[in-house]
């Protein structure tokens, strides 16, 4: 099952390489990994969505709180927590049903952040699963290039009333 | 940790060069005299070149016994395995100091093996000026990409005021925790600059701090004892399984005490031995794929299996689901807790330092009252049924019979280095190693080459010491141009070298699993007079023994020699190394061969020899 890890990292000169390649020296698939730093300048949050067993993710955990710049790690997966992903996709505007898309645009909350006379860029905001469903609903529109950030993720305080969907 | 502390404590009176301005090499080397560095292994070359002036300079300007001696290999690989030789001998750290791109790139096998063996090593490589960096430069590579897969941690000083605190925290994150190696990437204007020694400090890495800290208040607490101590009662047959965790956790003392206290025997892994002093009676020596019969039957015994310092690895628990199969219980305690459960699920377990573990499991165990003498007895007559063995009518010299030989010299006593392959099981097995840090041999990584310069690095941290490099005709070419060092720097260095004209392990599988196709394991067309080889490195003593009769004579001259010594044994290519666990298979399915006592199965096992395997 996919897994969502934070890991707050001191914020050094080679720690992306680190983490990378403890997953790639280990075998551990990676579905995404975000990295950016935090509310303090000198630590880095990655997000990193990875597929794999209790055991497996168990095993990724213990080998991450090893390396040296690594302050905590965390499963958010049975936790609480919000995800989103951000995407941009720009769609031919030569076409001739732009206002369905726009329809598909604000049903998913998305917006228009760019237009011209050849292209349309969209930018769409939310979990894994609704940008997903997204994109599925807008490749008829037929999507040229498309950019994803990968998954971001925090932990829900309990206490916080939170946006839904 | 204790030196940790007590140079915690020196560090708060002020360092008599604080405040001093100086170049960033010599504050590489008194940072480097300031944790006890008595010796260096390395190779100089031009991004170092500021170091090793640093070095020639700090020399020149002490007396000689405050000297940091500087000993130069034939090769940088040669320089790592020394510098790793030296810090699994001593306990201390070893420390290698090399040039960038190729004199780095030639250390990564040393410091892999580091790495997986846990040792603690600090290897501090040149590296280009920071403005070449990435320009492809002269002698330039990626040693930090490089080496971040294989090390501990690696830094690249990109900033001169960070230099001190990197090579003091260097030293510090080598030896806590589970050991490693760690490597500074030094480029060499940061070893030209100018600034001012401070004396103190270290770089602030807040999870690693934090875990440390941790670590070190983890207590196995009366609770935890008390656990461990119902399982015990509870158990007719429990048996410790030690590692090297033992060793480096410098914890065998207090092994030895919870063992004796209780009775419970002790089988240890390949870098476990001299944990146990393997002469007593409770020892049963090594586990796993070439463990002997006795320790391995009486893991397929125990009920309660108590692992120290060891990870279930694939050469003793090759199937997994199959090992220690009557264990109802399994104890771990381990400084890792990423091994705890990593390979076998337990019942009971410890993450933390061994020796304060062991310590509190026999203060708390004081009066647990247990009597495992009917276990003890099968225990006996295990290793007497079972013991070890091989053919003592063969026509042509055994290796086994060689390793025999010496240890009746020895009697446990020597620091023992060894190659990969045969030979090295064979050492396994057959000699006795009274002490820890006594037997030196690269386990995980098995890296062919290691037992050169590694027993070159144990003689000079312990001079006083027999050292016995016993060595492959295989693994001793891959860095025999070290038996140079040894007469260079007159290091009391013993090699034996079994030769049997053949990569004797491979060729074993070759013969087992490839129906005897020896493809690239047969040597007998090469042309090496090993004996005129040491000859010309400068050996006085170098002999060939081909015969049975002289080899006992041999043996004694050459341990007895004052000096470099060499003895080359030629052996029978055909001996194979028995028992045998084939890859992948459990202990039931354990091949003795033809000289030793297999157990009559409790049920039907169909041993049906060892087929070709995709397990290694």
């Amino acid at each position: 099952m996919l897994h969502i890890i934070n890991v707050l990292v001191d914020n050094h000169f080679g720690v992306l390489s680190r983490i990378s390649g403890l997953f790639s020296a280990r075998g551990y698939n990676i579905e995404s990994l975000c990295v950016g730093i935090t509310e303090d300048p000198t630590i880095s949050r990655m997000t990193v969505a990875v597929n794999g067993d209790d055991s497996v993710v168990d095993q990724i955990i213990h080998q991450l709180n090893k390396v040296v710049e690594v302050i905590e790690v965390s499963d958010l997966t049975c936790d609480k927590h919000v995800e989103r992903e951000l995407v941009l996709a720009r769609l031919s505007t030569k076409l001739n049903n732009r206002s369905d898309l726009l329809e598909v645009v604000s049903i998913f909350r998305a917006k228009v952040v760019d237009v011209s006379n050849e292209a349309i860029i969209i930018e769409a905001t939310g979990s894994t699963e609704k940008i997903k469903a997204f994109i599925d609903m807008i490749r008829p529109y037929g999507i040229e290039q498309l950019a994803r950030t990968g998954m971001i993720a925090l932990a829900r305080s309990n206490k916080n009333i939170t946006d839904s969907e | 940790m204790a030196a940790g502390a007590s140079k915690a404590k020196k560090a708060k009176k002020k360092h008599p060069k604080a405040g001093t301005r100086m170049e960033g090499a010599e504050m590489v080397l008194q940072v480097l005299a300031d944790e006890g560095v008595d010796t260096i292994f390395g190779y100089s070359g031009g991004a170092i070149l500021p170091t090793y002036d640093a070095v020639f300079n700090f020399n020149q300007d002490r007396k000689e016994k405050e000297h940091i001696r500087l000993v130069v290999p034939a090769n940088e690989q040669g320089a790592g395995f020394m510098a790793a030789g030296y810090s699994r001998a001593s306990g201390r750290v070893g420390v290698c100091l090399v040039t960038s791109g190729p004199g780095a790139t030639n250390c990564v096998t040393p410091i892999r093996d580091c790495m997986a063996d846990s040792i603690p090593m600090v290897l501090i490589c040149g590296q280009v000026p920071r403005p070449a960096i990435g320009t492809d430069a002269f002698q330039e590579a990626p040693i930090f990409n490089i080496m971040s897969s294989c090390a501990k941690h690696v830094f690249l000083v990109k900033n001169e005021d960070d230099l001190e605190a990197t090579v003091r925290s260097a030293f510090d994150i080598a030896r806590s925790g589970r050991p490693g190696p760690v490597v500074i990437d030094l480029p060499k204007d940061v070893q030209q600059h100018f600034g001012e020694f401070k004396g103190e400090g270290l770089l602030e890495f807040r999870g690693y701090d934090q875990r440390k800290e941790a670590r070190a208040e983890t207590k196995l607490d009366r609770k935890d004892a008390a656990e461990f101590f119902k399982k015990l009662k509870k158990s007719k047959r429990p048996l410790i399984y030690a590692g090297g965790g033992v060793i480096m956790g410098d914890a065998s003392e207090e092994l030895r005490k919870f063992m004796h206290k209780f009775k419970i025997p002790a089988v240890t892994t390949l870098m476990g031995i001299g944990s146990v002093d393997t002469t007593d009676d409770l020892s049963l020596h090594m586990l796993g794929m070439h463990g002997t019969a006795y320790a391995n039957y009486a893991v397929e015994d125990c009920d309660f299996l108590i692992s120290v310092g060891a990870r279930f690895d694939d050469r003793v628990a090759g199937k997994v689901a199959d090992f220690a199969p009557k264990a109802t219980e399994i104890a771990h305690i381990d400084i890792d807790a990423a091994e705890i459960g990593k390979v076998k699920a337990v019942t009971w377990s410890h993450n933390g330092n061994a020796k304060l573990a062991l310590t509190s499991l026999v203060k708390y165990g004081k009066d647990v009252k247990t009597s495992f003498s009917a276990w003890n007895k099968h225990v006996k007559a295990l290793k007497k049924t079972h013991c070890l063995n091989y053919n003592r009518d063969a026509e042509l010299i055994q290796p086994a019979e060689v390793l025999e030989t010496m240890n009746e010299i020895t009697k446990g006593e020597a620091i023992v280095s060894t190659g990969v392959g045969q030979h090295q099981m064979f050492a396994a097995q057959y000699i006795d190693f009274k002490n820890p840090r006594t037997w030196l041999t690269s386990g995980s990584m098995g890296t062919m080459g290691f037992g050169l310069p590694a027993a070159i690095g144990a003689q000079m941290a312990c001079p006083d010491a027999i050292v016995v490099d016993v060595d492959g005709d295989g693994s001793i070419r891959m860095n025999i141009g070290e038996l140079e060092t040894m007469t260079t720097y007159g290091v009391n260095v013993k090699v034996l070298l079994l030769n049997n004209e053949v990569d004797g392990m491979v060729r074993q599988w070759q013969n087992m699993m490839y129906e005897e196709r020896y493809s690239g394991t047969d040597k007998n067309l090469h042309q090496k007079d090993f004996v005129m080889s040491a000859k010309a490195d400068g050996f006085e003593f170098a002999k060939r023994a081909t015969d049975r009769k002289k080899l006992k004579r041999y043996m004694e001259e050459f341990i007895a020699f004052d000096g470099p010594a060499f003895l080359e044994v030629m052996t029978d290519k055909d001996a194979m190394i028995f028992p045998m666990v084939g890859p992948g298979k459990n202990y039931k399915e354990m091949i003795v061969g033809d000289f030793m006592v297999a157990r009559e199965p409790e049920e039907e096992v169909e041993i049906s020899g060892i087929g070709e395997t995709s397990m290694f």
